[in-house]
């Protein structure tokens, strides 16, 4: 086997030469594809990681007006606390409340100097188990009948109630669409370069008509006929792949460390894990691609 | 003496033109030296495809070299081919490779090692007389070396059985029989030989047997004949 392996090496890199343009197409459209899908995968990690940050994050304020009775509080509390899709219900107190915000003012001092007394109402913070629920906690909340006897606005108990609306729903549709777009845009890639590399092959097949005609002859096996052709696909989509994986190393060097910074409330890491997974998705789909691409070829025109 | 190869009752037809063989039925033996003889459209060409599978008879059963060709296996034809060696009119040399290295590329292809190689090839080119001609390019060799490339190439893993399609076609009278002499040694050596030509001259001076093919029939078949025919 071992001469074998050498004249297939030597077989792929002489067609590598014969027909570089197309060679070189067939790398450029896996290249990017498979970019693509590096990409793809990469953001849609870094926004899973946001939308679970945000849905950590979103909770429901209930504030409270001054003077409200305990009890009702207590009530409320406990009716929430029961419900399975509440993870935790604290209470805020006027004072908390009060040092709260000015740690969160304290390097816009006059603020705080105009405050006249303590304006700020007690609040019970809701936190949910799942962020896509809020409008249906919302709406118990609501329909409770202790609410409006501690609400802060006892007219319009409405708008005692503080909350992010929809915006974990509105991200998840965004990932949604983008995801397909994503989708198209690498399947069509996915069949220029598998329409590159059938070429390609094609040409190599051509232009060893003569030798394929004589290993046929003096029997070489169809195995032995074919690898040289399939390996040269899939060399082609190795090359292809290895670009896109430098690329996407390169473009996370860059970008990683500014988005870290602009959103640095939010706990982003691209770990060495994820990039190790992303490089073994774009190494196998380079093979697949390769290996369907010359298998298609091989298929069309090459008869042993 | 066990058949080398076996045609019975065998029927070709391509689709809408006539029978290209019609109840062929052919036995020769180990060892033998046989002239497949006949104008073109006889037949000749179709008998050496069935021979090689190529092609698969529309009836009938073809056994050659102790396989069975209607049951081979299409993977296993490969295997079938490394046991027949083929020679043809044009000679199918790869130009771009020396006599050496177009001999060295049929055991190349079939994974034979290194060492077999070194060893065998210079052999089997001494054998067809080329030991000073190892190193030349087809288009530095005459028609007959050329030819006697290819024949050492057919040669070189001892097959049994040797086909010949119009092997002195592109020859002079003179290299033709140099040509002849060499498969008729090679056929001393135990090589079962078939030589498919319209050479008349060569048929007749050499008296082995005959097998001739008129409109897909086999006409005659005779121990040391002749060409025959009138033309």
């Amino acid at each position: 086997m071992t001469i074998s392996l050498g004249y297939f090496l030597r077989e792929s890199a002489i067609n590598f030469r014969r027909n570089w343009v197309m060679t070189l197409g067939a790398v450029i459209t896996i290249f990017l594809s498979l970019l693509l899908v590096g990409v793809s995968v990469a953001t849609g990690y870094v926004v899973t990681e946001i939308v679970k940050d945000v849905e950590r994050k979103v909770e429901v304020q209930i504030f409270l007006k001054d003077g409200f009775a305990e009890e009702d509080m207590i009530e409320l509390q406990q009716f929430l606390s029961s419900d399975p899709l509440v993870a935790s219900v604290d209470y805020t107190s006027k004072e908390e409340a009060l040092a709260k915000f000015k740690e969160q003012m304290k390097e816009s001092p006059e603020i705080i100097e105009q405050m006249e007394g303590n304006p700020l109402p007690a609040s019970l913070d809701v936190k949910l188990v799942d962020a896509r629920q809020v409008e249906v906690v919302v709406a118990k909340i609501k329909s409770n009948p202790t609410f409006p006897r501690v609400a802060d606005k006892p007219d319009n108990p409405e708008e005692s109630l503080k909350y992010a609306k929809q915006i974990v729903n509105r991200l998840f549709a965004l990932t949604r669409v983008v995801r397909i777009v994503e989708i198209v845009f690498i399947a069509m890639l996915a069949i220029v370069s598998l329409i590159f590399i059938n070429n390609t092959i094609r040409l190599a097949i051509y232009a060893r008509r003569k030798e394929i005609g004589i290993m046929r002859l003096v029997g070489a096996s169809n195995w032995f006929i074919r690898t040289p052709f399939l390996l040269e696909g899939v060399f082609q989509a190795l090359i292809g792949a290895t670009l896109a994986i430098l690329t996407i190393v390169g473009l996370e060097r860059a970008i990683m460390p500014k988005l870290r910074e602009v959103l640095s409330f939010l706990d982003l890491s691209l770990g060495g894990t994820v990039m190790v997974q992303i490089s073994l998705i774009l190494i196998g789909s380079g093979i697949l691609i390769g290996l369907m691409g010359s298998g298609f070829a091989l298929r069309r025109y090459l008869k042993v | 003496m066990p058949y080398m190869i076996s045609m019975r009752g065998v029927d070709k037809f391509y689709a809408g033109e006539k029978p290209a063989l019609v109840d062929v039925n052919v036995e020769i033996e180990q060892g033998e030296f046989v002239f497949l003889v006949g104008h073109s459209g006889s037949g000749k060409s179709t008998f050496i495809k069935l021979l090689l599978r190529e092609i698969l008879p529309t009836r009938g059963t073809i056994v050659v070299a102790g396989q069975d060709l209607m049951r081979l296996k299409s993977w296993k034809v490969p295997y079938l081919r490394r046991n027949i060696g083929c020679v043809f009119q044009d000679f199918k040399l790869l130009p771009n490779k020396t006599s050496y290295e177009n001999v060295a590329f049929a055991l190349e292809v079939i994974g034979r090692s290194r060492h077999v190689i070194r060893t065998q090839v210079p052999e089997v080119l001494r054998l067809v007389g080329l030991e000073d001609k190892m190193d030349s390019y087809p288009d530095e060799l005459s028609g007959g070396e050329q030819q006697r490339v290819s024949i050492a190439r057919a040669f070189v893993n001892r097959p049994p059985l040797l086909l010949a399609d119009e092997p002195t076609g592109n020859l002079d009278p003179q290299t033709s029989l140099g040509i002849m002499s060499l498969l008729s040694r090679i056929n001393k050596t135990g090589t079962t030989v078939l030589v498919a030509t319209h050479d008349r001259e060569m048929v007749d001076s050499m008296r082995r047997r005959v097998i001739a093919l008129e409109n897909g029939k086999v006409i005659r078949d005779q121990d040391r004949g002749v060409y025959g025919y009138d033309d």
